[in-house]
């Protein structure tokens, strides 16, 4: 018995591996100039399996054109990024932003009811076919549930900041994604919301990878599991978060905690 | 010195009210006149054209009326489409060079004198391609004057929806198709369709172009087909005004022109209401 479980351990193993190795985002050599300025240079690293990698770096470092260029909402860069062992570019571009989801800093609810919303990114034929309870269950995931069951119906935009940024990412987790990026979603928020939203993100991590840009520390210190720091359009330092607050290797990475500012 | 300080108070607040005030006198005074002359030969004789004879008057307004419809309505299903596809077009594959361009060429078309276009629609759609004095030559010429007015609207109208809607929607996974259909036609159709009855009061006011291209004094009522002439109320005042020395003729003009502003008054105010629902409904 304990030889026939050994056995099937050694098969599923790597088997597990694989899936874990297919599933990670590599960014190799990646450069991004735009209007003829330089956004991104040379940048490489290879994105943890699970939990929540923190992007962080002063303003115009490039972390959201990072985020926009793994969404392939910008094409136009040099070096490779691949997902699941193939570039990003040879995937169908769809589908590979419904697989890598983005929520972006400012929420941005469509004209329509709050159930509507949340099933937005399903095609017509899902839209028509999809039970309630996978609704009920997005909204729970993105910790809503609570405050919308009641009102399903009602339009979107009635929402506060707060809720409606966590619609979005209901919205977005609705398409079972297998990466979520988030940019600074809590800048706009109240204290309150700001919680909601990390401790939901934290559950989540535990499942999927997920790349957080944040500009506060704190945050990223208290959510992340892996620290990427950029300046300038490079990556300075990557390691895990509790290396990087207490251990940084580069000179810069000590300034920008003390000062917030990175002289690169 | 209590006059002087007063004077020093107020002195830019009425230096400007004094400077604006022609521009909301003059046209409200145009406007009055234009009733006061007009309304009291409008009744159903003038209309109808019974009982009276010459100059064309023998056949009443509703013609010219149908006419001029007709030639606003064409011009806008012609150029609707046109100005949706460009702005599309600019919005979604237009680089910045390719964006650059488009506007200039909108602000250049915009400045071209209707009586120009008029003149190349005669040589160009009368003459050369044979088309004749005609109610298509006419359409067409007006769609090219609303072309401008229509583009820069619909550019308008795509602009006021937040980037961060786009992008959303994009990261989604919505084509361009549905990003069209879902996002952007249910939050930019109001100023669209404003834009598109500005349009049509453009187009309904336009004399110089369908002078030349598609209208005649008199003579077609109802025109058969879209290769025939028309007559409007536009080409109407302007061959009744001409006739200085005829009290009772220059008096049908005025009423032709009543009708006209009434029908021109009637698509800016709606949209100028659609306009004022829409900002509320954003607002709330």
């Amino acid at each position: 018995m304990h030889q026939q479980l050994n056995s099937i351990e050694t098969v599923v193993k790597p088997v597990n591996k694989i899936e874990v190795e297919a599933s990670r985002l590599c960014i190799d050599h990646l450069s991004l100039q735009l209007e003829g300025r330089a956004i991104l240079s040379k940048l490489s690293t290879t994105l943890p399996a699970t939990g929540i990698t923190a992007l962080i770096g002063p303003s115009g470092a490039g972390k959201s054109t990072l985020l926009r260029c793994l969404n392939r909402l910008y094409e136009q860069w040099q070096g490779d990024i691949t997902w699941g062992g193939q570039s990003i570019l040879n995937r169908d571009t769809d589908l590979l932003r419904r697989q890598i989801g983005l929520i972006g800093q400012k929420p941005a609810v469509f004209p329509c009811s709050i159930r509507d919303n949340v099933i937005f990114g399903l095609s017509r034929q899902q839209r028509r076919a999809i039970a309630d309870e996978e609704i009920h269950e997005a909204l729970k995931q993105a910790a809503l549930w609570q405050e919308v069951e009641h009102r399903l119906g009602e339009p979107a935009e009635h929402l506060s900041v707060g809720q409606q940024q966590r619609l979005c990412l209901a919205r977005a987790l609705i398409l079972k994604p297998d990466m979520l990026m988030l940019d600074e979603p809590t800048s706009a928020l109240d204290p309150r919301s700001r919680d909601i939203i990390e401790r939901s993100m934290m559950e989540l991590g535990k499942s999927m990878p997920l790349l957080w840009v944040s500009h506060d520390l704190d945050q990223a210190r208290r959510i992340s599991n892996h620290i990427l720091f950029m300046c300038d359009g490079k990556l300075i330092e990557q390691s895990d978060t509790e290396s990087f607050f207490n251990h940084p290797k580069r000179i810069e990475s000590r300034e920008f905690m003390r000062w917030s500012v990175c002289d690169c | 010195m209590m006059f002087w300080k007063v004077l020093k108070q107020y002195r830019v607040k009425g230096l400007l009210i004094l400077i604006s005030l022609p521009a909301l006198v003059l046209p409200t005074i145009c406007l009055v006149y234009i009733l006061w002359q007009g309304l009291p030969v409008l009744n159903w004789q003038t209309l109808s054209g019974e009982g009276v004879t010459g100059f064309g008057l023998e056949h009443g307004m509703f013609g010219q009326i149908w006419g001029s419809l007709l030639l606003m309505l064409g011009a806008n299903v012609l150029a609707a489409p046109v100005a949706l596809g460009l702005a599309l077009f600019f919005n979604l594959y237009a680089n910045h060079n390719t964006q650059r361009t488009i506007f200039t060429l909108l602000h250049l078309l915009q400045s071209i004198p209707p009586i120009v276009y008029g003149l190349f629609g005669l040589f160009v759609f009368v003459h050369l391609l044979h088309l004749g004095i005609s109610l298509l030559a006419g359409m067409i010429i007006l769609a090219m004057i609303i072309l401008p007015l229509l583009v820069l609207n619909a550019l308008h109208a795509l602009k006021a929806i937040s980037v961060e809607q786009t992008e959303s929607a994009r990261s989604l996974g919505l084509n361009d198709m549905q990003l069209i259909c879902r996002v952007w036609a249910p939050l930019a159709w109001p100023t669209m369709l404003t834009g598109q009855l500005l349009g049509m009061a453009r187009a309904l006011s336009e004399t110089a172009p369908i002078l030349f291209t598609a209208t005649v004094f008199s003579g077609v009522l109802w025109p058969s087909s879209i290769f025939e002439p028309v007559t409007t109320l536009q080409t109407h005042i302007f061959y009744l005004a001409q006739e200085g020395g005829n009290a009772h003729v220059v008096s049908i003009a005025w009423g032709a022109a009543t009708l006209l502003i009434t029908l021109v008054l009637l698509f800016s105010l709606t949209a100028l209401l659609l306009r004022r629902i829409d900002q509320h409904h954003r607002i709330s």
